[in-house]
């Protein structure tokens, strides 16, 4: 999901009446274009086409080519426009991650494709299905043109769920697989707890958002549907930016009168969604005159990172309604309290207004009306992805520790599924070598011995980067933290560590030891050492 | 770019060295292979506190105290010829720099051990994610009952007994001591607080909210104050006030009934929160003398599992005094509570690790015949030094006056407290002239007289592991 200007956001709440209700019309190709090629002075090849359902791709190849061909999967894009908003983006927007490390990767003398996975066939939106075989089609372009001795597919945010079924289904199009701050593939998790937020507003703050509840009807309509929940949560941030939640909360009327702050409820509603603490501008540790403790300023980090989280609920959530029909949010048989971990009631316990307003905000969500979805369309929303895990490619993830929009937990949901299918793995190859009594025995149980060929690497934020003006507020319109924060955000450096990486796992088959790791991960400031590093678990783990 | 061309011989045969060492597994590890925080000459442990800020006063003592402790082991020649290298880090008791400062000791410091951690909200930030790598998380200073389930938290270790102990001790007191008086609580609306009502309740003493009973957001104390919860209870005819709180607030507690011409009968604090130099440093940054101070704390009643610092009659206090006015080179060694539970500490700790390298030692049948080969070796290991804790609990020796009661099914420290009044002098003295030390559990155990015996400390105040 690219950034979103919250103003322009809050513009197109405004501007929803005007919201034209035509489809746009898609004329899917029937053959793939030949690519036409053109070579520039510095000995860059260009080369474009488009794949048999009309889609466009990209292929840039130095004239230093080493053979190894770096295939780029976008995330998301929007499906439908919102006037003066959101344009739904034509053709190949970027050829690498966001297009920064372009220049770079070329002239280490990597091959460069990508397609355009929006502007043209199969359904748009969560169309991951499609993807994997536009991605294959690709690939085979790039081999009929190109003498390609290593490849590596890599993607970033909804990638994940295209690139990790893909190498499970074309497991030789791949030498190694990289997922950027990507979902574990399902956004099925992700989409769970973000459907929650819209809920628990719902209870504390405006009974109208229907959130997730709201989904599902296919086209602009649904599309305009969904949008027009956003707008609520928007209104509401914007109200409680203004007056930094001070008010105390008004709704259920269970609560109305306890002085517990709206502020206790954002901070509550981002902790049990599992939103990062952490900010483009928040540290979640820093104090001032005005924020006074640290759970002040992780309130203004949920501030500052709710809209952004909703909006990817948002049209996320559409997108996959599109597929798994309405209703496919059910919280009946949520458990709030045990979706706040004690940790963040601890250390964000002033925040929540103490032990007391815990349990009050718990104890009314607890007792509020639940939202009851389609059995079918949560059953299709569980089941989004059939991915077994256990490709034994080399996968290095990249992640920023405070991610907005795709949480840091899937990384580590990721490892864990790679993981369980390795110990799988391990278990059989010990008790073949435990129970061999020939050499012959010996020799084919040492052939069962896996490798865990998963590494995660994570962007992290510096200790405290909070910038307060001379009254004490928290400078929000500054420079952002340098590193760790935002989404596929990373600095030219951590980006190229992980192309590096890439490569080299590539022509090894291997990750890489966590010494070789080490050896780029210093290169590059803001990445994590610590290899062993996990970040907060998903809220919801399937 | 080529890395092997680009890297000269002597570093290929480093990286080659790394890439064989990075490239074995854990179930490669041998099992008598060292953990990182251990070399031939020295053990580093690693430790968080709040050196700086609010929660500071007093409890930035108990660092310095334990570094003390294990200068005067190395100037003994140390642990199996290892000397003890004790790595701090100030989070200013805030939990987002108990994080990071946690993770600069586990990939930094390369600590073997976290010991003597202070704070509950801090600690319980950072306490999945160390026993989640196995690293020893031992002897927290921190009564929460939570922290010390092993099945929760396998690698963490109580240095206090749990709020719930103690509130069940100082409950059965109060109720048979003052049966015809009112009493009630002002306890922070957190972990501690809740623990502490948890176990009052056990000892069949409870309150009645928004009348006997007042709370407030932790961390608040200081900036909203606590006029109107004390208001509450004045009102309300609280003769006996308990305070579950921590020390600041127990000092802006007092100064506010102060003014406000609340003078119940009895003020009874939860140990925690009633260390006299903590509140005396507390009250004279606000321009109490220590004259008056100390007079606003006589007659309160608090408890304790260890003796008193101003115990000058006991063996323990006489020796750790002694290597505190030897060893502690911290800005403020002043002998007191906090410098009496930091020896303590280091203490116990000595004890731990010369139990594990100890040959003669006994551990869980599961990893007896590993770990006595280690020790054999003088190998320390975490696994070891973890089962060695949680195997012979009893066995390490302790200035306190009940049993270290670990064991594979609760790593709670110590069961016993004693109650008593602070004197004139700051002194906390038993409450009926002879110190009765009481023992139960963080359950639904009984309250009962210990018949515990403290082994007494050797001349050499080492502990005999």
């Amino acid at each position: 999901m690219k950034t979103i200007s919250m103003r322009k956001l809050i513009a197109a709440v405004g501007a929803a009446a005007l919201l034209s209700t035509a489809a746009v019309a898609i004329a899917p190709s029937a053959y793939a274009a030949a690519p036409t090629c053109t070579k520039a002075s510095d000995g860059i090849e260009t080369c474009t086409g488009t794949l048999s359902n009309g889609a466009g791709y990209l292929i840039k190849v130095p004239a230093k080519f080493g053979g190894t061909f770096f295939y780029w999967n976008h995330g998301i894009r929007f499906t439908y426009p919102l006037p003066g908003v959101i344009t739904v983006p034509k053709g190949v927007e970027e050829l690498t991650p966001s297009n920064v490390p372009e220049a770079a990767m070329l002239r280490a003398g990597y091959g460069l494709a990508t397609y355009d996975g929006v502007s043209t066939g199969g359904l748009r939106g969560w169309n991951t299905a499609d993807r994997v075989e536009m991605l294959k089609e690709l690939i085979d372009t790039v081999k009929a043109k190109y003498t390609v001795r290593k490849g590596v597919v890599y993607g970033s945010s909804q990638a994940g769920s295209i690139i990790t079924p893909f190498v499970e289904k074309y497991p030789t199009y791949a030498d190694s697989v990289g997922i950027m701050a990507g979902v574990t593939p399902s956004i099925g998790q992700s989409l769970q707890a973000l459907c929650d937020a819209f809920y628990i507003l719902s209870v504390f703050a405006d009974p109208t958002i229907k959130g997730c509840a709201a989904m599902g009807t296919k086209g602009l309509a649904g599309h305009y549907a969904a949008a027009a929940e956003f707008g609520k949560v928007v209104a509401l941030l914007t109200a409680w930016g203004g007056n930094l939640g001070a008010p105390g909360l008004e709704y259920p009327a269970a609560l109305k009168g306890s002085g517990i702050p709206q502020r206790s409820a954002l901070l509550l509603t981002g902790l049990l969604i599992g939103l990062p603490a952490k900010s483009a501008h928040m540290d979640g540790i820093t104090t001032s005159p005005v924020i006074a403790e640290q759970s002040i300023n992780a309130t203004v980090a949920i501030l500052e990172n709710f809209g952004e989280a909703i909006a990817t609920g948002t049209f996320g959530g559409q997108a996959v309604s599109e597929l798994t029909g309405p209703g496919f949010y059910d919280n009946t048989k949520t458990n709030w309290f045990s979706l706040l971990d004690p940790a963040d009631s601890g250390r964000y316990n002033l925040g929540l207004s103490g032990d007391g307003a815990i349990a009050a905000m718990l104890g009314v969500l607890s007792l509020a009306p639940r939202v009851t979805g389609d059995p079918a369309a949560v059953a299709k929303l569980k089941a989004l992805d059939k991915s077994k895990f256990d490709t034994t490619k080399p996968v290095v993830l990249l992640s920023n520790e405070a991610d907005r929009l795709v949480f840091a937990g899937n990384s580590a949901l990721y490892v864990d599924k790679a993981r369980a299918i390795y110990d799988v793995k391990l278990a059989k190859y010990e008790a073949a070598r435990d129970s061999a009594k020939t050499s012959e025995e010996r020799a084919a149980a040492a052939k069962l011995k896996p490798f865990f060929n998963v590494a995660s690497i994570y962007a992290m934020t510096p200790e405290t980067y909070t910038v307060y003006t001379a009254q004490g507020l928290p400078n929000l319109s500054g420079a952002p933290s340098p590193s760790g924060v935002g989404h596929q955000n990373f600095t030219l450096k951590q980006m190229m560590a992980w192309v590096k990486i890439l490569a080299h796992a590539a022509d090894t088959g291997k990750v890489g030891s966590p010494g070789y790791l080490q050896q780029y991960i210093k290169k590059a400031p803001g990445l994590n050492s610590d290899l062993d590093y996990r970040p907060a678990d998903l809220k919801y783990i399937w | 770019m080529n890395i092997r061309a680009s890297l000269s011989r002597k570093k290929l045969i480093g990286l080659t060295a790394v890439l064989i060492a990075g490239s074995m597994t854990l179930a490669e590890i041998p099992a008598n292979a060292a953990d990182p925080g251990v070399s031939a000459t020295e053990i580093v442990l690693g430790m968080q506190l709040p050196e700086t800020g609010a929660a500071s006063p007093g409890y930035n003592k108990v660092d310095d105290a334990m570094r003390a402790y294990f200068d005067y082991v190395n100037s003994k020649g140390g642990i199996g010829g290892k000397k003890i290298r004790l790595e701090v880090k100030d989070d200013t008791y805030k939990a987002g720099l108990t994080i990071s400062t946690a993770s600069s000791l586990i990939n930094k410091e390369k600590v073997f051990a976290f010991i003597g951690s202070i704070g509950t909200q801090t600690h319980i930030s950072v306490i999945k994610d160390i026993n989640r790598r196995k690293i020893p998380d031992v002897f927290v200073n921190s009564g929460f009952s939570d922290f010390y389930n092993p099945a929760t938290y396998p690698t963490t270790f109580a240095a206090l007994g749990t709020y719930v102990t103690e509130a069940k001790i100082m409950g059965k007191y109060l109720k048979e001591k003052y049966p015809d008086k009112k009493i009630g609580i002002l306890y922070q609306s957190d972990d501690f607080g809740r623990n502490a009502l948890e176990g009052f309740a056990k000892a069949g003493l409870t309150f009645e909210a928004k009348k006997t009973s007042a709370d407030f957001i932790a961390g608040t104390q200081g900036s909203v104050g606590l006029a109107s919860q004390l208001t509450q209870l004045k009102a309300n005819g609280v003769e006996i006030v308990i305070i579950a709180a921590v020390s600041s607030a127990t000092a802006v507690t007092l100064l506010t009934a102060s003014a406000l011409g609340y003078k119940p009968d009895k003020w009874a604090v939860i140990s925690v929160g009633s260390d006299a130099t903590t509140f005396q440093t507390i009250a004279g940054s606000k321009g109490i003398p220590a004259s008056m101070s100390a007079a606003m704390l006589t007659g309160l009643i608090s408890a304790s599992h260890a003796p008193a610092p101003g115990d000058s009659a006991d063996e323990y206090v006489t020796a750790f005094k002694k290597i505190n006015d030897d060893f502690n080179k911290g800005a403020d060694k002043r002998w007191d509570n906090n410098v009496m539970q930091g020896m303590n500490i280091g203490y116990m700790a000595t004890g731990a690790l010369k139990g594990t390298l100890n040959p003669n030692s006994t551990f869980s049948a599961k990893n007896n015949k590993t770990c006595q080969a280690n020790a054999k070796k003088a190998t320390l290991t975490r696994v070891c030094f973890i089962d060695y804790i949680e195997t012979n609990g009893s066995k390490i020796e302790s200035a306190a006056f009940t049993a270290l009661q670990y064991s594979a099914t609760t790593h709670e420290a110590f069961s016993g407290f004693w109650i008593g009044a602070y004197d004139a002098a700051t002194v906390l003295q038993p409450v009926s002239g002879t110190r009765v030390v009481y023992t139960t559990d963080s359950g639904n155990g009984p309250v009962t007289v210990s018949n515990y015996k403290r082994p007494a400390i050797a001349a050499d105040a080492l502990p005999k592991n």
